[in-house]
Parts: structure tokens; sequence; C-alpha cells
């Protein structure tokens, strides 16, 4: 199949009497969020999609317009609500790169273990959302009770559940204890001793496989005209994360993998996430032997920002992917365009040419692999 | 694993920061060159990573669209600034949608919040906004949202 794009609705192929249009969404419940989907089928048979998107769309690159640098911060943990910590940080770490802010080292310490609890955090309520799209309910509870013990942590912490608003120009803004630390490391025993009940739960279940293996596959081709990135382009065997190419935060200091398959079907998605999870507890455990004492921001807290006028980007690896800001500053205190380039967009651009061909049943289990969130792509 | 030879196309090139800017090199090109540097990176093995536009018309009185090309294997980040009349409606580009189908959402959305329009286009249409929306959201004149009348408020 070629990667050239075809116009959303095919008409000028044969409009024969089976052909018709189906709207699914924005208020179907395995959406996850507002997207419709406008499909044109023949029987059970997607002959093509159109997804139609910005129901929740909110404004933010043009709220970052008039605004100053700082208080654009609290925005960015509500792009996309469950990678909150790590839009929150990137953007601190942009700012911090645009205007030559030191961080300390604790700091940056801190940073990669909430970061890290939010990414497992997000793949948790994947994990449970996206069986529950195809039909396994109870996977669901497991994941929710293990995922709220994270947001216990990080709400004991940052005060928040979803949108922390943890990171300040040069830092954090609350330090972690000892209590923090026990609870942390408590978590990522209780993990390791989870995976095998996982395991057995979800990934020996026949139903499961037959709806998974092999269903949606992903190319390379396709990945790479439309600038697929994440879980969804390492389960082709792409060996990309920003956490690996572009180090940011010290993630070139840790010891971890990148988990990758070569299918690219959503089976091949589910098992780099759930690989993903692991070594998110790899990196957990270094940094918090590895956390040193110090300061966690800077002696004098930047209240008036003036980064100098010029374009930069900055990428983070988020939950679903590269995550990347292209900033314009004319020298002002003010934006003067922030760019949000976010990972599902991308992801979901690509779906016309992997929906196409499947059947209508696949949709559910396509859309729920490719872990999109609806107000990430909207912004 | 090499740049793309854009000596042939004789472009404004410079050498970015990257520590500073996260991009390797910059590059100014005329509107009507774009396709050809786009095909270029494609051939180099580049992805598209990111396509904008910036409302310039009141500090350098042009609407721009800028484009961001990446290779996934080693990082060699290539920013492309092309610069339009500053005229909306009028501001037009060549789309690259034909080279990079990634093009055709982030052109959709350019020209949903700039009006900015892509020749060649096959399906330039709104994105975010609504269907029937008469304006375009980002130009720099669409003014605050906070100006915006409230809900069942007297637009005075």
């Amino acid at each position: 199949m070629s990667t050239q794009h075809h116009p959303p609705i095919c008409l000028e192929k044969a409009h024969d009497d089976e052909t018709y249009y189906l709207n699914m969404g924005p208020q179907h419940p395995s959406m996850h969020g507002v997207l419709r989907l406008l499909l044109k089928m023949r029987g059970e048979l997607i002959l093509d999609c159109d997804p139609i998107i910005g129901y929740a769309h909110r404004a933010h690159e043009k709220m970052a317009e008039n605004r100053p640098w700082i208080q654009f911060f609290p925005n960015t943990s509500r792009i996309d609500y469950l990678s909150g910590m790590i839009y929150n940080l990137g953007y601190c770490e942009a700012v911090e790169r645009m205007a030559s802010i030191e961080v300390p080292e604790r700091a940056q310490v801190i940073r990669v273990i909430v970061s890290e609890l939010n990414r497992i955090q997000s793949h948790l309520l994947w994990f449970g959302t996206f069986l529950l799209d195809i039909g396994g309910i109870t996977p669901f509870l497991y994941c929710f009770d293990d995922r709220e013990r994270i947001l216990a942590i990080l709400d004991r912490v940052t005060g928040s559940r979803l949108t922390y608003s943890y990171g300040r120009f040069g830092g954090v803004s609350r330090d972690i204890d000892d209590v923090f630390i026990e609870q942390t490391r408590g978590f990522i025993k209780r993990m390791g001793e989870q995976a095998p009940m996982y395991r057995k739960l979800v990934h020996d279940n026949i139903i499961f496989l037959k709806r998974c293996d092999g269903v949606g596959v992903i190319t390379k081709e396709i990945a790479d005209a439309y600038g697929v990135t994440g879980p969804n382009l390492r389960a082709i065997g792409v060996e990309y994360d920003v956490r690996k190419a572009e180090p940011y935060s010290g993630y070139e200091k840790y010891d971890f993998e990148i988990p990758t398959r070569t299918t690219g079907d959503c089976l091949a998605r589910f098992e780099v996430r759930v690989a993903e999870m692991e070594q998110s507890c790899r990196i957990i455990e270094q940094a918090l032997d590895r956390l040193p004492d110090g300061p966690i921001k800077p002696a004098k807290l930047i209240k008036k920002l003036k980064p100098p006028a010029g374009e930069y980007y900055f990428a983070v690896e988020s939950a679903r992917g590269h995550f990347g800001m292209y900033f314009v500053s004319d020298g002002g205190d003010v934006p003067s365009r922030i760019k949000l380039r976010t990972p599902s967009f991308s992801a979901l651009s690509a779906m016309p040419d992997v929906l196409e061909g499947t059947m209508v049943a696949d949709t559910i289990a396509i859309l729920g692999s490719i872990d999109i969130v609806l107000p990430e792509i909207d912004r | 694993m090499s740049s793309p030879d854009l000596s042939s196309l004789e472009l404004g090139c410079e050498d970015a920061a990257y520590e500073g800017t996260g991009f390797h090199q910059v590059h100014r090109a005329e509107p009507g060159q774009i396709v050809a540097i786009a095909q270029k990176f494609l051939e180099a093995g580049y992805r598209l990573e990111m396509l904008t536009a910036e409302d310039r018309r009141t500090d350098l009185e042009v609407m721009r669209v800028v484009y961001s090309f990446n290779r996934i294997d080693h990082p060699d980040r290539h920013l492309v600034i092309i610069d339009l009349e500053p005229k909306i409606p009028g501001a037009h580009a060549p789309s690259i949608m034909g080279i990079y189908p990634a093009a055709d959402w982030y052109e959709r959305e350019v020209f949903d919040m700039y009006g900015i329009h892509f020749d060649d286009h096959p399906d330039l249409r709104r994105i975010l906004l609504p269907e029937d929306a008469d304006f375009h959201a980002l130009l720099k004149d669409f003014g605050r949202i906070e100006d915006a009348p409230a809900e069942g408020e007297a637009s005075a």
C-alpha cells in the first residue's frame, strides 16, 4: 500500500448500494475522549476513514501568546492530562535551555523519578482502558488499584493528582522526603510482584491474543511518512526514544533499555508498553540510589524572564512519544509563538492509512492500542 | 547518515548553536523552493518533525511558515524558514503534502489558525476550529481571548 495521501472520502471509488458512512463518535465510549471517525464502509469492511478532531480545542497556543512565559506553565499539565508531569517538566527544561538557567543535581534526579512515575501511571491507565475496550473488565480494576498508589505518592509531594504544576524554572517546587522514597520503593517492589499476575491475567488469554495478534499493523513506511513516534514506533523495531537520542534531565546517566518489537501490530504495542513500565522502574531505582543532597531550586527565583530573541526547539519523551516545543521569543517577557508538537496528533493522522481495509470491530482495538489522548491532539 | 546536499539551491544557511536553540542548522528559503528542499530532505532520510506558521506582520511585515526536519537515527535538526506576503487572505505557499503525508494535517492546521493557503493541497479545510468559523484564531490581530464578550453578554 502506498503511503501517499488519498482524499478522506473517496467518492471516485465505486459507489454501489452496499457502501455507507458510519459516524463513530464523538460520544462513543471507546473513543477515548471526543474523537469522531467518519468511516466509509462496505459491510463491516472499512474502505476509508476521516478522523474529525477539534472538539476539545482549548486554544493553548493562543493563550501562550498573551501571558508571560511563567504563566503559561500551568497550561502544560493540561495539554496531555495523563503525562502532566512530563509536560510540566519538559516545558521547564525548554525554558531553562533557552534562558540558560542552571538546574541543581538533586532537582534533576527528582524530575526523573516523578516523570517515570508519571509514565508508569499513564501506561497503567492505558493498559486498563485498552483491555476494557476489547472486552476484558477485570484487568481495569487491578490497574487502577496500582495506579491509585502512584497518584497518592505524587499527590503527597505535589498536592495534585493530575495537573501537577510541580516544576519551577530552575528546579522543582517542593522537596521530596523519606516517606516519598519509602513509598516509591514500596511501589517498585509491588510492581515487580504484580508483573507475573498481569501476565497470567492478560497475556496468556486466548481472546486477548485473537483480538491483538496481527491486527492494525503500522508499517515503517507509514510511521516515517506521518512522523509516528513513541511506543507505536518502537513496536515496529525502530529504537527511537528522545531520552536516548537527545538526553535531558541527566537521562544519559541511567542504565536502561529501549524495548522494541518488530511486528508493529496491537500485540507489539502492548508488549512494548509493558516492557517500558519495567524499564521505568529500573530508572526510578537508580535515581533513588543516587539522589544527592542539596538545593532543589535556585537560591533566587526567576521572577522576570526575558529570553533572548530567536527560534528554539526542545523535545521530551512523553508517555506517547516525541513531544516537541517550538518557541519564538522576541526578547520580551511574553512568548511570540509557542507551537506544541504532540505525539498523538501524528499517530492519529496516520490512522486513515492503517484502518483502510480492516474490520470495524478492529477499529476499537487499533485506536485503543495507539494510546491517543484527545486533549493533546486538539490542544 | 549525511545531511542533504542543499548547495544547488543557494539558501541562506547558518549553523545554529544546538545546545541553546535545539537546531543544528537554520535555512532561509524562498517559498518556491520549499518543495525541492523537502524532496532533498526526504531523499536523505529525514522526517518532517513539525510544520507551523508565525504571524510576523507587525515586526517583520511577513507571514512566516517554518519547517523542522530531523532524523531519528541521530539528531540533526534543520529549521527551514520561508517568508510570505503579509496579507490574509492572500498569503500562500506550495504544499509539501505530496512528499511528506505528515504535512497534510499540519498544513490544514496552519490554514485553520492563520489563513495561509497551501497550493495543491487537495483537502485544505479547517481541522481544529468549527467548520463555519469566519476567523483565524492565531493571527495577532484576532485579539485576546479575554476580550471576547462572554456568552449572554451584549457585545458593545
